[in-house]
Formats: structure tokens, sequence, C-alpha cells
């Protein structure tokens, strides 16, 4: 954490710098939510086991002090992935309403995620995916 | 088409019997993998599980097998950008241990948003919590080794890796420095000689005629049969070649005194002497040195011989 200096006042863990009048500009960054958020990790177990991000993280070189830090990563990537699953989802509606299906049950209940869904949702990530049309 | 092949409620039905090493069918693995694969596999497909997972969870009731692995493969690269970035950070403010604010920034970095994070957390609280993790096969093959490892020396700490095997580094000669002593260098001529001399006869006596001394056994003690030349007298009345070679040097030596006193014509009589050597070779031991004037020139050079010109009769 930062260390604040003489003139400068700390308050809630957010280090403010001296001269900035309040309101005008905002921390956008606070870490206070998230270390308590860090306190309640202890009894949820993400759906990614410990030791497999463990190990991706161990590989780029990252050794965690803090057991609770590796949840919170793969609580991060868990939800990454689920985000750009719920834009693929909404694509699969869309094309599903779009041709007018009967309204008597709403949709299909059974989605399949297909390539055509998942690329356009990937590029709005700015991930562009090309795969082969056909390969056994 | 065995394209796109659904993973669907299967794969979960996988997680609650729980992934391990070898694994169960998981999503398309046919034959069997060595550890060594395994050790490597055995996370990625725990994330494949994981993925298809949070796709149920989504609400998807299958999935294409490419958009899994596009899945899986975005979440592991996610991970290991995460922990790359985060270290980066740490390293960045003179630090070596990762803290919550080096994952914060990184995350914000990475445009996540990290207010969404406990809302979400406590949204999927419902979903089931997938397999335990993998047990772990260390891969690591036995290199060959011959010989054992030097130790390291005391400046070097431990764990530091270990010095290759001696065999790289440690050169012996191939040669060794012959003896040179004098007793051992005369006893190993002689001995050479001797069993040169007597291989050379044993071959002779086995591959030639033999005759034996011993009427009854004959292959004891075989000697080489002498073979009886038709004309025995013959080579005590031929002179060997190194008599030959003598009896032309002396031969010279005296037509050269001859010469000087006569002052003959070279080339009259240079016929001469090699008619007289001819003659001379038939009696025994004498030598007649009649023969006149020879070339001017010795011919020191044992491969040639003096020129031989045909007789010229003068006819008078």
């Amino acid at each position: 954490m930062v260390t604040p200096s003489a003139d400068t006042s700390v308050s809630n863990g957010v280090y403010v710098p001296g001269g900035i009048t309040n309101g005008d500009v905002k921390p956008s960054l606070s870490t206070t939510p998230l270390a308590d958020f860090l306190m309640q990790l202890e009894e949820y177990t993400p759906t990614i086991p410990d030791a497999v991000t463990g190990y991706y993280l161990n590989r780029a070189g990252f050794e965690a002090s803090d057991p609770r830090i590796i949840r919170l990563i793969s609580l991060a990537s868990q939800k990454f992935i689920s985000d750009i699953a719920n834009d693929a989802l909404q694509y699969c509606k869309m094309k599903g309403t779009a041709s007018g299906s009967s309204r008597s049950k709403t949709k299909d209940k059974k989605y399949t995620l297909t390539m055509e869904d998942l690329t356009p949702a990937l590029s709005e990530y700015g991930v562009n995916v090309k795969k082969p049309y056909y390969f056994t | 088409m065995a394209d796109p092949a659904v993973a669907s409620g299967g794969s979960l039905h996988l997680g609650g019997r729980g992934g391990s090493g070898s694994g169960g069918g998981g999503s398309g693995g046919k034959a069997a993998t060595s550890p060594a694969e395994n050790y490597y596999l055995a996370r990625r497909r725990t994330l494949q599980v994981v993925v298809s997972a949070l796709l149920t969870e989504c609400g998807f009731e299958s999935a294409e097998k490419a958009a899994v692995e596009t899945l899986t493969e975005m979440m592991q690269s996610y991970i290991s950008e995460i922990g790359r970035c985060a270290k980066a950070y740490c390293e960045h403010t003179a630090r070596s241990l990762p803290t919550l604010p080096d994952t914060v920034v990184t995350l914000v970095e990475m445009g996540f948003n990290v207010d969404t994070l406990p809302v979400y957390a406590k949204r999927s609280q419902r979903m089931v919590i997938t397999a335990p993790p993998v047990t772990n096969q260390p891969a690591t093959p036995r290199a060959l080794s011959a010989g054992q490892k030097r130790t390291h020396p005391s400046h070097i700490p431990s764990h530091f890796p270990e010095f290759p095997d001696p065999h790289t580094y440690i050169k012996t000669p191939t040669f060794r420095e012959p003896v040179s002593d004098y007793q051992v260098v005369r006893e190993k001529a002689a001995s050479q000689r001797r069993d040169v001399e007597r291989a050379l006869t044993r071959f002779m006596a086995k591959t030639g005629e033999t005759q034996s001394l011993f009427k009854d056994d004959v292959t004891a003690f075989p000697l080489i049969a002498a073979r009886p030349t038709t004309i025995p007298y013959l080579s005590a009345l031929l002179p060997s070649e190194l008599e030959l070679q003598t009896l032309e040097e002396t031969d010279s030596s005296e037509q050269d005194d001859q010469t000087d006193s006569e002052n003959a014509t070279g080339n009259n009589i240079s016929d001469d002497p090699g008619a007289d050597k001819e003659n001379s070779m038939l009696p025994p031991g004498g030598v007649a040195p009649a023969a006149k004037a020879s070339e001017d020139n010795v011919i020191d050079n044992p491969y040639l011989r003096p020129v031989k010109k045909p007789k010229v009769r003068r006819k008078k």
C-alpha cells in the first residue's frame, strides 16, 4: 500500500493527494471494498480449483503469498468467460427470435453455443477468431 | 459428421466423478496418453470442465467443441496474462510478492470492471463446485547419466543446477605412452623375431612338402622338404648377383687403367669389354681383364649399364 506524505490525509484507505479540491476529482480506484470482499472469499470457492489457477500463475512467474488472491483471480477469469458466454447467448437468442418463430414457447429451450454466435461476441472484445469451415 | 461434437451436460457429470489424471472420457479423449502428457493435459481438461460448467450456468444446453476449445484457450491465456502483469506491477514497485492492489491494477489494465466482481461472486454461488484438483504426476524423465556428478564447491549455493555428468568435461587420452626401456624393447624385438621365424617355418611346412624325422608320426616335427635341383653343380659355377656386381666393378676399374695407357677410340673397343665380360662369366673365378678402354666416364648409378654399341667391322 502507498505511504501518505505529511500534508495529505488518508481516509478509508484511499490516498488523496493534496491540492485536489474535494468533489472535483474522485479517485477512480479504491481497493477497500475488494479488501473486504477478500475476507468473504475464504468461504466461497470459485469454480476453478486453486491448484489449477495456481499452476498457471506459477508458470507466468506469479508466486502468490495469499491464497485468496488466487481465488480472486480465478473468479475474475470466470466472470470474464461467463460475460462472453452471456453475450453469445444474446446473439443466439437474437437469431432465434428474429426469424419470427412461434410464440407459444418463447424460444427453443435448448441453446447450443456455436462458433457463429461466439465470433461476433468475441469481436466486441477485440478478439477475432477465424476457424476453418470444415475439418473432420 | 464427427464435428460439431457436442459437449453437453455430460461434461458436468464428469466433474462430479472427479477428473483425475488418467482422466475420464473428457471431451473426445480417445487413446490413452502417456503420463507426461497427462501431467500437462490434466489441468487443461480441468479448465475445459470449468468452461463447460460456466456455459451451463449461462443457460446453454450444449456447445460446439471448437467453441469450448476457444474459450478454454482464452481462459488459460487470461490467467497467465494476469499472473505476468501482476508480477510486473509488483516488481515495478521494488517488491517481490504480489499483493491485492497489484492484482486490482492488473485487472483494470485488462479492461475488467472490478466493481462488478463482488456482485458476480454472490450471484454465482449457486453453481456447483467442480472437481477437486488433479493429482500431481512428476513428468521429468531421468536423463541417461554416467558416473557421479561433482558436488558444488563451497562458493556456489545449493539451489543452483548441478554439474553435468563427468564424461562431458573429463578428457582421457586414448593412447598409452610407448615403453622406451632398453631392456624391454630388446626383449620384445628378440621375441618378435623368434615368433616370426617360427611362424614362417611352420607356414612353409604346412603349405609345402614335408619330410618327417620320425617314421611313425608324420605330423610331429615336420621338416621342410628339400627340393633337389636337376643340375646340382650349376649354382657352384654361376656367380651370384653380388659376385657379378663386384666382378663388374673390378673389371671397370682395371679397364680404366688400361684406357689411360692405350688411348684408343672408345667406340670400336667398347664392344670388347662387353664381349670379354660375357666370356669371363664361364671360366670359373678367372677374370681376364684383356679388355681395352671403355667409356671415359664411370657410371655411378648401379641401375645403369654402359651402352652396348654394335660391332663395326673394319674392312681393310
